[in-house]
């Protein structure tokens, strides 16, 4: 056993002392989390970002674009990831947020690939709304097959959900009864829609794959469909920015790192994940996003 | 050692231990304490139908029945699912294993009972759901049932090994007697171990209990993570929501904010109630039997 | 008799048979951790760092994180947990103040951890304004074990035969001195199997953590008092919810595997000697 914590402590031993040599020194530290949709372009940046800026390290996490506005706002985190727009609410109790867009991405309503496969391409914006309220239950009421329809909700505080509701019934803030489940982060709701063969889910296309498809939404007469295409020229009528969210003007090691997002390097990165860089001055070669595995 | 009183003794050993037992013993006090203060924002907010109330919706309504009926669901179902085997296990364990397999027996289930939850909560959200949706011809198998399924599991060594030190502190002579007057051995151990170790037993199956109501990560990925009671109210195939679960999918979001997260911290604070009554009933009963 | 005889056969068989099946449902679970994991490991998963948020490279500084949240939190557990113990046998007298000691200890290690993790959050992170940090994390999940320790040491203090104590006693040492030549040399298998036992349970704690402690990318190592680390519970955690990937299927249980590895070395040293400990009294 003595022979086991030695070992141990020889492996962790020379890590240690190199650690203990940096601690001494410090280095700055950006702590950025929030909405899962901003999430993997602001990590691939940031691996960017740190091997050409060794002595910034910037950490992220997830937790939903709440999480982020709120933490920008208490000062927990140094940049907030939101994919929505601040509320009223949340302006009022935080003085001076600062919004800065790096891109755009759409939330499209999307099934398991099954139940598109088995025809259901399209659903109106009130059919939607119906289902998620609990009144259309089955796929067959749509065109589908006769199977009940697996609503999956998301967690309250996220952007994605709150741009959705919006878009659904006019309130970002609406109840779902009909919902069945409820995911987190984009990664979760994705993996359970294509784990079931008849759900339902809300879902930044960006994160659309083989399991999960995209339908098209019928509205005003027309059927649009959830491409980038669609969405860079305005059709789309679920699209949100991409946000970062500070606490007053970005500035230090913060404000370089937003620059860098905002230049051809890091637009070309929002590009790559999936989404629509802000000046897009090049055409998009991927239809779905860098999730389709 | 002659002492009239507890504090004859002042030397630095005594205080430096004694700030160290001070420390020990009052992090429950502190911690309950807590628990209190902090959620007095939502009662204030919401009254005491908080406890009763079904809508949770973050910076609206707080009600947390959904979830305390979730808890109970979730570990009611690992209780009734468990106790056959654990105690089928204990019973052959500690009757009628001979002492080395006995000990090789003892030494598994230790083992066992330290697999962290994330573990079972890997299993559950890549397996486990998607068999329980295909076994059960359910839409989908997030629900209070696979919930309780993984649950049953986990606390499966935890009970077995207690069970199985309260069937074996049974004194050797009853057994003998028994057998002597002519029952079986089977006979023997439903009609007088078991009944003797009863408290022991029961112990057991009160902490294991409390383990189960305590368990965030696994539960938080196969439960659906929704807050509703299921329609009807006993259907356990319906997804729904436990306290730990509910508190380690908002408490990132609520960190330290006004009425939501005393709201989180009130059901933690019910609990923590539920789970010390249950582990209070518990350590009376293991220690009767000792 | 034919009867009895047979309702006997029936119950041992009932009982073979549930017994069997328990085992096997425990076995499946050890099994599919060590089929599914092991494809992902190789010396680089091991040492690497992880990219493309766990689908590619490895564990390393996951691994790291880990061990420095468990070993950190055995090293600020230690101390308190052996004090207390010795306040409790050595100065606690009176048998109720002992008994109210021993339940306050014991409801301790009741406490669902998620509620370690919400109060250990504001008294550390806010109240210390430590935030959400390793050293909040290394706090909380030292006061999580410390009933573990301290139960165990308790134990090997207690059944210290008296004549050792007495033999000091009559040698005139002070309780400092008693402790240090007796006491504490004596109780050693204890504080070894407690400690050990703790990491264990430090190691697989995720839900105290998560929210106070960790981050998911971008950390190697802490750099600072105030930086959270990346374990392999949360890593496990955020891989789990892409359970639709297949790449971050196998990572995760790789990660799984290289977890229950770290607690299963543990709990088995601790076996080790206490069967050793057993093997001695028999002597």
């Amino acid at each position: 056993m003595l022979l086991v914590l030695f070992g141990t402590g020889a492996w962790v031993l020379p890590g240690l002392s190199g650690w203990v040599q940096v601690f001494a020194q410090g280095s700055t530290v950006i702590r950025i989390a929030g909405s899962t949709t901003v999430l993997p372009i602001v990590s691939r940046a940031a691996e960017r970002f740190q091997s050409r800026h060794p002595s910034i390290k910037i950490t992220v996490n997830a937790g939903g674009s709440g999480v982020g506005i709120h933490g920008a706002g208490t000062g927990r985190f140094d940049i907030g990831l939101a994919s929505r727009e601040i509320t009223p609410n949340e302006n009022q109790r935080y003085a001076s947020l600062h919004t800065t867009v790096i891109g755009r991405d759409a939330v499209a309503c999307v099934v398991s690939s099954e139940i598109f496969h088995a025809g259901v391409r399209t659903l109106s914006k009130r059919q939607i709304g119906y289902i998620y309220l609990g009144k259309i239950t089955n796929w067959k009421q749509v065109g589908g097959p006769d199977r009940p329809i697996v609503v999956i909700d998301k967690e309250t505080h996220r952007g994605t959900r709150h741009v959705f509701m919006h878009y659904l019934f006019g309130n970002s803030k609406a109840r779902a009864p009909g919902a069945r489940l409820v995911t987190g982060s984009n990664n979760e709701e994705q993996a359970k829609i294509a784990q079931s063969d008849s759900a339902i889910g809300m879902l930044s296309i960006a994160w659309m794959n083989e399991d999960v498809a995209g339908i098209g939404i019928h509205e005003g007469g027309q059927v649009i469909q959830p491409t980038l295409d669609n969405v860079r020229n305005g059709r789309f009528p679920i699209a949100r920015n991409l946000n970062l969210i500070t606490a007053g003007q970005p500035a230090g090691a913060v404000k370089l790192f937003i620059d860098y997002l905002l230049s051809e390097e890091g637009q070309r990165l929002v590009a790559e994940s999936g989404y629509i860089p802000i000046h897009s001055p090049h055409a998009v070669s991927r239809v779905a996003g860098s999730h389709s595995k | 050692m002659i002492q009239h009183s507890m504090f004859h003794e002042k030397g630095p050993v005594f205080w430096w231990t004694g700030l160290a037992g001070v420390m020990a013993a009052g992090t429950i006090v502190i911690l309950f304490a807590s628990l209190v203060i902090e959620s007095v924002p939502v009662f204030k907010a919401e009254g005491i139908s908080f406890l009763w109330g079904v809508d949770w919706f973050a910076g609206e309504n707080y009600g947390a029945l959904p979830m305390i009926f979730g808890s109970l669901a979730v570990t009611g179902l690992a209780v009734v699912m468990v106790l056959p085997f654990a105690l089928a296990s204990a019973i052959l364990t500690s009757e009628f294993l001979s002492g080395r397999a006995r000990l090789m027996v003892k030494a598994a289930m230790e083992l066992l009972a330290g697999v962290p939850g994330i573990i079972y909560g890997l299993m559950g959200i890549s397996l486990l759901t998607i068999w329980v949706r295909d076994v059960f011809g359910l839409i989908d198998g997030n629900t209070l049932f696979t919930a309780g399924l993984l649950l049953a599991v986990m606390i499966l060594p935890t009970i077995m090994t207690l069970s199985e030190d309260a069937l074996s502190s049974v004194p050797g002579e009853l057994r003998d007697t028994a057998l002597s007057l002519g029952l079986t051995r089977m006979e023997t151990v439903t009609k007088v171990v078991v009944p003797q170790a009863l408290p022991g037993l029961a112990g057991a199956v009160f902490l294991g209990i409390g383990r189960a109501m305590g368990e965030t990560i696994a539960v938080m990925l196969v439960i659906g993570g929704i807050d509703r009671l299921p329609q009807p109210w006993f259907n356990l195939f319906a997804p729904g929501q436990s306290i730990p679960s509910k508190i380690g999918r908002e408490a990132a979001e609520a960190l330290g904010f006004d009425v939501q997260w005393s709201a989180l911290i009130a059901l933690g604070l019910v609990l923590f109630v539920m789970v010390m009554t249950l582990t209070f009933a518990g350590n009376v009963l293991l220690r009767k039997a000792r | 008799m034919n009867r009895r005889l047979l309702k006997e056969r029936l119950s041992m068989f009932a009982l073979y048979g549930l017994t069997a099946g328990g085992g096997l449902i425990l076995a499946v679970i050890l099994i599919t951790v060590f089929t599914k994991g092991a494809p992902a490991l190789s010396v680089s998963f091991l040492f690497e760092a992880s990219r493309n948020f766990g689908l590619e490279g490895g564990i390393f500084y996951q691994t790291l994180g880990t061990l420095i949240l468990m070993a950190g939190a055995a090293l600020v557990c230690l101390p308190v947990a052996l004090g207390s113990v010795l306040f409790q046998t050595e100065f606690l007298h009176s048998p109720q103040l002992k008994k109210i000691f021993r339940l306050l200890i014991y409801s301790l290690n009741a406490v669902p951890t998620i509620i370690f993790g919400l109060i250990g959050y504001l008294f550390f992170g806010v109240f210390l304004e430590a935030g959400v940090s390793w050293v909040t994390g290394v706090l909380i999940l030292a006061v999580m074990i410390l009933p573990t320790l301290h139960v165990s040491i308790h134990e090997a203090v207690e059944t210290i035969p008296k004549h050792y104590r007495e033999a000091g006693l009559a040698l005139g040492l002070s309780p400092g001195q008693q402790m240090r030549a007796v006491i504490l040399p004596q109780s050693l298998h204890g504080i070894v199997t407690g400690t050990l036992l703790g990491l264990a349970r430090a190691a697989g704690e995720t839900a105290a953590i998560m929210f106070t402690a960790t981050a998911f990318s971008g950390v190697d190592l802490p750099q600072s008092w105030t930086d959270p680390v990346t374990t392999l519970q949360t890593h496990i955690l955020v891989l789990a919810q892409e359970a639709a990937n297949p790449e971050a299927l196998t990572n995760a249980w790789g990660a799984g595997l290289v977890l229950l590895a770290i607690v299963f070395i543990l709990i088995t040293a601790t076996l080790w000697i206490r069967s050793g400990l057993e093997m001695e009294a028999e002597r």
